[in-house]
């Protein structure tokens, strides 16, 4: 007990320094995690506004790239792609499309289309928090909120055209239970959109960046140049050409042929123009995207040097395979379009076409290989759209860079043809196609040409401008709907057989939905 | 940062009263007897070997606490991670090793799984923690899965930190399943505890013992295939349903019978399956005397798989040291570092996965040696290391002070990873990729205890401890990889690190995709608890305490969990004079306690990421570079409210000995309900959210365990002696709940049901197939179908649960579950004279796998078209891991997909008994005559492992599934080995 006393000292000190070691700790439970940014202060600065429109436009593509959805829905049906082994391309190719595969489930779950709408609304709803920032001016605010309500009317649009009557909301819903949106009719949404849209037109530049003389946009839009952003933000002429789209889908072709002609009449002031074949089809053209490419009316892009490869949500991923000058290890594509469907689409009595046509520099003249290659084989490779590894690498790496390209110049004058020989204003049509088959060198057509003759020939044109660009089963069911001949599809029109099955993980946690009639 | 600079002085300061007090030792050395000594340091150690300890219950049996590992069975084996050496040797543990490969991840369960382990996440969550020496071991937190394409492994080197115990160097792994002492740990334990006590610096140890073994893995008989047997296999379908298109397509490396590559001798296990030389070897040395003792442990050993080239070593250095200053003060320290580096696997789904790339896989790999060797040649330009650095370390002091004793302690653990890996361009169709890894675990930890014992009288006292506890958990990777560098020597990407450079981090050549993270928890506690002992007849036992965590939300931060048991020892109390029974107890105890959770993002309620990607590609955040914000709306909405997960643990136990404890037996009878359980609900999708982050899961777990030990004959000089041990649990596991009152909800594969099992499987009950037309079902002149694909000849016919025509999810039952009902092991010990022979059993049974081999297989129609990462075939595509006869024909190029995997006729089932060692051994100091000896032991022994497995399950191990069930048949198989090995002490 001696040492001990005289130790005192000692052992109070030994004992008070642990103590104190752990006494501060208490405050030490306030971490704040590095990997969200939480909500606290969020929308309340210019960055905040920045990254949450970005986020807009990012899942946006996601919903379109995931699965491969935009071809999916978009280029097979009754399309003129053949899958060569793969049964569940197959089967959405013949139109079987609540088949037992996992990809067809997968591509019917709409979750990442309501994703991006719940972002816009959200977005709408909350980023007025940013104006406390002065640099997030008034312009800045009208224009993000513009572009938020722009991009919804699209995805709404979209999702019409895949899965016909669908939830609808304007909310987000937050602060609410989760509680089941019941169905809500195509005509009422794609009326909003069509309102939507031409409510935001006029707020939307017709580009970004640009020194505008009335102040309205911001000059240097979240910092980046005009040919940063070129059109990959929604622009003016984008919101017509949706709202031309809309019209069209509804046959309301007096709409669609007068907001074609806003883009007709303004498409130079948006810096687009008219795309030459040698651009559509190089690894580093059309596709390619990345800035200074104006030519994207509507486009998504997937920016090499920004690490945004992927492999999926390319269309590359199911046409590409290896050919004479482009080895690739894989052998077969998963889709192609068979040589008699080629033969059929550019036959030789239109002249030769930029497409598919003869290369007379060789004798014996060769064969274009603008979009594809491999055609002496069984398979020939349809390589329009080939991106690969930011198109300069051989195909040995297969991971694709190429845009998702809505809609370009070509698209809305063929459709704008389309309106004008269903207004039956056949020369104007005529003369439109005549311009655009000009533009890929082959002949012009018969001035004799009318009526549902006209109207086929044009929908032949987009078949082959358009290959591979997600249009196809759209084009397929507008045409049947103008010629009006094909009582089985008209059946299908009537009853929801158009559209896609619903995905049974819907159905399952939302029990105000039950599945299209067509597919039960 | 902070709190190491903290430490740093602390840490420092801590240092010079140890030196000061080792300094004071030394002045006052020759005061004391040796004798006196030596009862100093015994005594002040058995209070603070590693300043902390949980709360104590009275020891049982007197010599060793039944739920703990029979050590002796193990020093003789050639296993390397707890989970290894857990398993079978005690009871209410359930160890499942997902793969053979050594060194790789392995789970623990102690008293079955809390919540359905949907994910790598779930899974971790539900691991048992391991304390070696009390610090609670920091293991790889799943966050770094988020940026993952396919979660097979983590990335980096997927080691498992818990393969750095060497058996030699461990005094005791004991299992805590106790309700109080759980609680008495903290919420780190409330999934179970596993307490690993190193071999002690203590005076009983002293002297030097030097251990080694060698041994081999021979390359084990597998059956091989060729093109042959696949194209005998598929001709069948072929001729029953193909045309002349699906003939067109048939695959090109089966359609030429000539090609000697895939139809000629399949001899590539020569090169895959090989010898293999295992070893360890350690010593150590325990020195001091009376005052001041110090052992000093190093160990070396390699582990390794015949199979691929597998192998982990290891190196490990560990010093700890006692010292009494004064018989009041005890200080002790240990510090330990593990060196681990693992050759991984070839595997083409390992590397594919981290490259995140398919390439095309039409032909897979030959079954011919020759082109096989020409393909691992390639691996000679590949870099693949993973090290592992583990560090563990403490410095405690013990200070008594009339009744009162004081208990401090800083400890730290941390682990590094180190992954580096090169792929040159002939793997992986002409680009090659790189990859670099560099994580870092740390947990500090910080404790103080501090007891007061109130002697009433002789047989009645009162302890009271108060304790405060502090954690702070630090995870940390920096990952980058590239495609496409420049060519195949340059296997690193080089940057300019001088900042006044233009081209400062730029890198050359490569365009890297660079994720840094980190994570920074914390958890602070308060405890206290009160034994009221009488005379140990009977012992009460109450606890409360406080937690407070920062993964918690602002006015959640803080929990109370208490508890209490009651011991009655009905022997002392009743039995005294009896002779029937040498122990006899019974004791009961209930708890409450928090538990945490492993993510900080749930601690601000609502927020924002980076979410621009998808299932294939969830690393993209960005348009055009600008990076995107969005809601988590495919990881979830995680909303406010979020109070702590908490498990109320019931326990009752009956323990009995009889014949002077020659026979013991100990049953446990268990309850535990995981409540308040936050769970990923789905939701409506057209809110865009894959699910919603509720509160209020539910899950009841109940069993017993029993463990028996039994003398059955004394080893005497001229007897055989004869110990069995064996374990049991039998566990059922409820799902009581779900969030929101819901009562079942479907999240991808799996369905749960209240009141129904967590681990089930949720599958269409096969009836056989459709031979002909008349087969197929009408109703109202619609044809039975599979969510309106008419079913046709050649599908599978699925049972039309609810009798409405058509097949689909509505139609699935849930039914076999993948955790095992029961698990145990039995081992037993035969020792006559010098000689003894240990053999040990491990069993789980009532569990069931679902058999992804065999579906894969017969699909191969679906599974070789999608050209995904489950289209790879690896080289054991050539070894018959399973007869696949007896599987019903049915049109593989059907819509309706008839062999898809989720059905019961790949519901297998996967129980199995395994006889896990058998080892001989040759004790030279127990020879009759060598009691003069210098040596306390030398030892020579043989052993085998994983002698024989008794199943009924087809293939190849029904061990071998993943940790949900899945038997994919890509694992390695378990290493059969055989070690000769030597134990000396003196």
């Amino acid at each position: 007990m001696k040492i001990l006393y005289t130790d005192w000292k000692k052992f109070c000190g030994i004992g008070l320094l642990l103590i104190l070691i752990t006494a501060s700790c208490n405050k030490k439970l306030d971490l704040q995690s590095t990997r969200i940014a939480d909500e606290e202060g969020h929308w309340s600065s210019y960055e905040n506004a920045r990254s949450g429109i970005i986020g807009l436009y990012g899942l946006t593509r996601a919903a379109l790239a995931q699965n491969n959805t935009h071809w999916i829905c978009g280029e097979l049906r009754q399309g003129d792609f053949k899958s060569l082994q793969r049964s569940d391309l197959n089967a959405v190719i013949s139109g079987k499309l609540n088949a037992g595969y996992p990809l067809l489930q997968q591509v019917s779950n709409w979750r990442s289309f309501y994703a991006a709408i719940n972002a816009c609304n959200l977005f709408i709803e909350r980023v007025s928090g940013c104006l406390n920032d002065i640099r997030y001016t008034e312009a800045y605010y009208n224009l993000d909120v513009a572009q938020a309500r722009a991009l919804r009317a699209f995805l709404y649009f979209y999702m019409v055209r895949i899965w016909g009557d669908i939830p609808f909301s304007t909310s987000s819903g937050e602060g609410g239970n989760f509680d089941a949106m019941s169905i809500t009719g195509k005509d009422a949404i794609l009326t909003f959109a069509t309102s939507e849209l031409k409510e935001v037109a006029g707020k939307l530049p017709y580009l970004y960046s640009t020194i505008d003389p009335d102040q309205i946009f911001p000059s240097n839009y979240y910092n980046e140049s005009a040919d940063y952003w070129a059109n990959a933000p929604l622009t003016r002429l984008a919101a017509y050409a949706l709202l031309a789209h809309i019209a069209a889908w509804q046959g309301n072709y007096i709409d669609a042929s007068i907001y074609t002609e806003v883009v007709a009449n303004n498409y130079t002031k948006s810096n687009l123009d008219y795309v030459p074949v040698s651009t559509l089809v190089s690894p580093s053209g059309f596709f390619a995207g990345g800035t200074n490419n104006y030519r994207q009316l509507i486009g998504f892009n997937f920016t090499k040097e920004r690490g945004e490869t992927t492999v999926d949500g390319h269309i590359e991923n199911l046409t590409l395979a290896n050919t004479n000058s482009f080895y690739m290890s894989k052998k077969l594509p998963d889709i192609y379009v068979d040589k008699s469907t080629i033969g059929n689409l550019f036959p030789s009595t239109n002249g030769n076409d930029d497409r598919f046509g003869y290369d007379f520099q060789y004798t014996p003249a060769l064969l274009y290989t603008t979009y594809f290659e491999n055609y002496n084989a069984e398979i020939p490779v349809f390589k329009k759209i080939r991106v690969v590894d930011g198109g300069v690498n051989t195909g040995q790496f297969a991971v694709f860079n190429s845009s998702i390209v809505f809609t370009r110049l070509e698209e809305i004058l063929l459709l704008r043809a389309e309106a004008f020989a269903a207004l039956g204003r056949e020369a104007d049509a005529r003369n439109l196609l005549n311009t655009l088959r000009g533009k890929r060198s082959i002949d012009p057509v018969s001035p004799l040409l009318s009526g549902s003759q006209l109207i086929d020939e044009i929908f032949r044109e987009r078949r082959r401008e358009l290959m591979g660009e997600g249009w196809r089963w759209y084009d397929v069911v507008r045409e049947k709907k103008l010629l009006n001949n094909d009582p089985t599809f008209n059946a299908m029109v009537k009853n929801g057989g158009i559209y896609w099955p619903i995905a049974q993980e819907v159905l399952s946690r939302n029990n105000k939905i039950e599945q299209n009639n067509y597919w039960k | 940062m902070r709190i190491k600079r903290f430490l740093r002085l602390e840490g420092f300061l801590l240092f010079v009263c140890f030196m000061t007090a080792l300094g004071r030792l030394h002045a006052q050395d020759s005061t004391a007897t040796d004798s006196e000594q030596d009862s100093l340091i015994t005594n002040a150690n058995k209070e603070s070997e590693f300043g902390y300890e949980p709360a104590k219950i009275p020891v049982r049996f007197k010599k060793t606490a039944i739920n703990a590992v029979p050590m002796n069975l193990i020093t003789n084996q050639p296993y390397i991670s707890v989970a290894q050496m857990l398993k079978g040797n005690a009871a209410g543990v359930y160890v499942q090793e997902p793969s053979g490969e050594p060194g790789t991840l392995t789970n623990i369960l102690i008293h079955g799984a809390g919540a359905p382990l949907l994910s790598n996440r779930e899974l971790y969550d539900q691991q048992a923690v391991v304390y070696i020496d009390g610090i609670p071991q920091i293991t790889r937190n799943p966050f770094v899965y988020d940026i993952q394409k396919y979660d097979f492994n983590p990335i980096g080197s997927a080691t498992d930190v818990l393969a750095i115990l060497n058996q030699n160097n461990i005094e005791s792994i004991e299992v805590i399943n106790d309700p109080v002492r759980l609680a008495s740990l903290g919420p780190l334990a409330s999934k179970g505890a596993i307490w690993v006590t190193t071999t002690p610096a203590v005076p009983r140890n002293i002297g030097i013992a030097v251990n080694s073994y060698f041994g081999v893995v021979p390359s084990p008989n597998v059956s091989v295939t060729n093109a042959a047997y696949e194209n005998d296999f598929r001709r069948p379908f072929y001729n029953q349903f193909g045309n002349a298109s699906r003939r067109l397509n048939y695959p090109a490396f089966l359609r030429d019978s000539t090609n000697a590559d895939y139809y000629g001798p399949s001899n590539w296990t020569d090169l895959y399956y090989e010898n293999t030389p295992i070893y360890s070897a350690d010593a150590s040395v325990t020195a001091g005397t009376g005052r001041a003792t110090l052992r000093g442990f190093v160990s070396a050993l390699k582990n390794a798989n015949s199979a691929d080239k597998t192998s982990i070593n290891r190196y490990n250095a560990a010093l700890s040291m006692n010292v009494v200053p004064y018989e009041w003060l005890s200080f002790s320290t240990k510090i330990d570092y593990n060196w681990l580096s693992r050759k991984r696997n070839r595997n083409i789904t390992d590397r594919l996965a981290e490259i995140r790339y398919t390439p095309d896989l039409t032909n897979p790999l030959t079954p011919n040696k020759n082109l096989y060797g020409a393909y691992l040649s390639a691996f000679n330009g590949a870099l693949d290391n993973n090290v592992n650095h583990v560090l563990n370390g403490y410095l405690a002091t013990a200070i008594k002070f009339g009744n009162f004793n004081y208990q401090g302690r800083i400890a730290l653990n941390y682990g590094e990873e180190f992954r580096d890996a090169f792929w040159p361009t002939v793997l992986n169709e002409g680009t090659n990729f790189v990859s670099n890894y560099f994580g870092a675990n740390q947990r500090l930890d910080l404790s103080n205890i501090l007891s007061y014992k109130l002697d009433v009288d002789a047989n009645n006292s009162i302890t009271i401890y108060g304790g405060q506890h502090y954690y702070k958990d630090d995870y940390k990777y920096n990952y980058a990889y590239a495609y496409n560098g420049p060519n195949d020597f340059i296997k690193i990407n080089v940057v300019d690190y001088d900042a006044s450079q233009a081209d400062y981090l730029q890198s050359k050549g490569f365009i890297p995709y660079f994720f840094p993270s980190m994570m920074s928890t914390s958890l602070t506690s308060f405890d206290g608890n009160a034994v009221w002992d009488l005379g140990n007849k009977l012992k009460a036992h109450v606890l409360v305490r406080r937690d407070g965590s920062s993964t918690m939300q602002l006015g959640y931060k803080w929990f109370t969990g208490y508890g209490g048991s009651l011991d009655w020892d009905i022997k002392e109390t009743l039995l005294k004079d009896q002779d029937k029974f040498s122990t006899l107890y019974i004791n009961g105890g209930w708890s409450r306690l928090g538990k945490t959770y492993s993510d900080d993002r749930f601690s601000s309620g609502p927020q924002y990421r980076a979410d621009l990607g998808w299932g294939n590609e969830p690393t993209l955040g960005s348009i055009n570079g600008i990076a995107g914000l969005s809601r988590p709306y495919s990881t979830g909405w995680v909303g406010y409210e979020i109070p702590w997960q908490y498990v109320d643990n019931f326990n009752i136990g009956v323990g009995a000995g009889m014949a002077h404890d020659k026979l013991k037996v100990v049953l446990n009878a268990y309850n535990r309900d995981d409540k308040n359980g936050l769970f990923a609900m789905p939701v409506p999708v057209e809110y865009g959210y894959n699910s919603a982050y509720k509160t209020g899961l539910v899950v009841n777990n109940k069993g017993v365990d029993i463990s028996i030990d039994a003398t059955i004959s004394a080893a005497a000089s001229h007897k055989m002696g004869w110990v069995l041990n064996a374990n049991l649990n039998y566990n059922q596991n409820k799902l009581k709940a779900l969030p929101g009152g819901v009562n079942e909800v479907v999240i991808g594969r799996n369905k749960f049901v209240v009141g129904e099992r967590i681990d089930q499987f949720w599958v269409f009950e096969n009836q056989g197939t459709f031979s002909g037309t008349s087969d197929i079902p009408q109703k109202n002149g619609v044809t039975f179908n599979y969510q309106g694909v008419p079913f046709q000849i050649g599908d599978a016919k699925w049972r039309d649960v609810n009798s409405d025509n058509v097949i689909n999810n509505d139609d699935k039952v849930l039914k076999g579950n993948y955790l095992p009902k029961m698990s145990g092991g039995l081992g037993s010990t035969l020792s006559y004279k010098a000689l003894s022979l240990d053999f040990q059993f491990y069993f789980a049974l009532g569990r069931k796998v679902l058999n992804q081999y065999a579906s894969k297989r017969l699909d191969f129609i679906n599974t070789e078209v999608a050209n995904d990462i489950n289209s790879i075939k690896e080289i054991t595509y050539w070894e018959k891991k399973m007869d696949l006869t007896g599987y019903p024909m049915y049109n593989p190029w059907s819509d309706v997909v008839p062999y898809r995997l989720e059905q019961d006729i790949f519901l297998d089932d996967a129980s199995y008994a395994k006889l896990r060692t058998v080892s001989l051994g040759f004790d030279f100091s127990k020879m009759p005559g060598q009691a003069s000896n210098v040596f306390k032991r030398s030892m020579i022994y043989i052993t085998g492992t994983n002698l024989a497995t008794f199943t009924k399950f087809k293939g190849d191990d029904p061990e071998l599934a993943t940790y949900n069930g899945l038997y994919t048949g890509n694992a390695l198989p378990m290493p059969r080995s055989v070690i000769l090995g030597f134990r000396l002490s003196f």
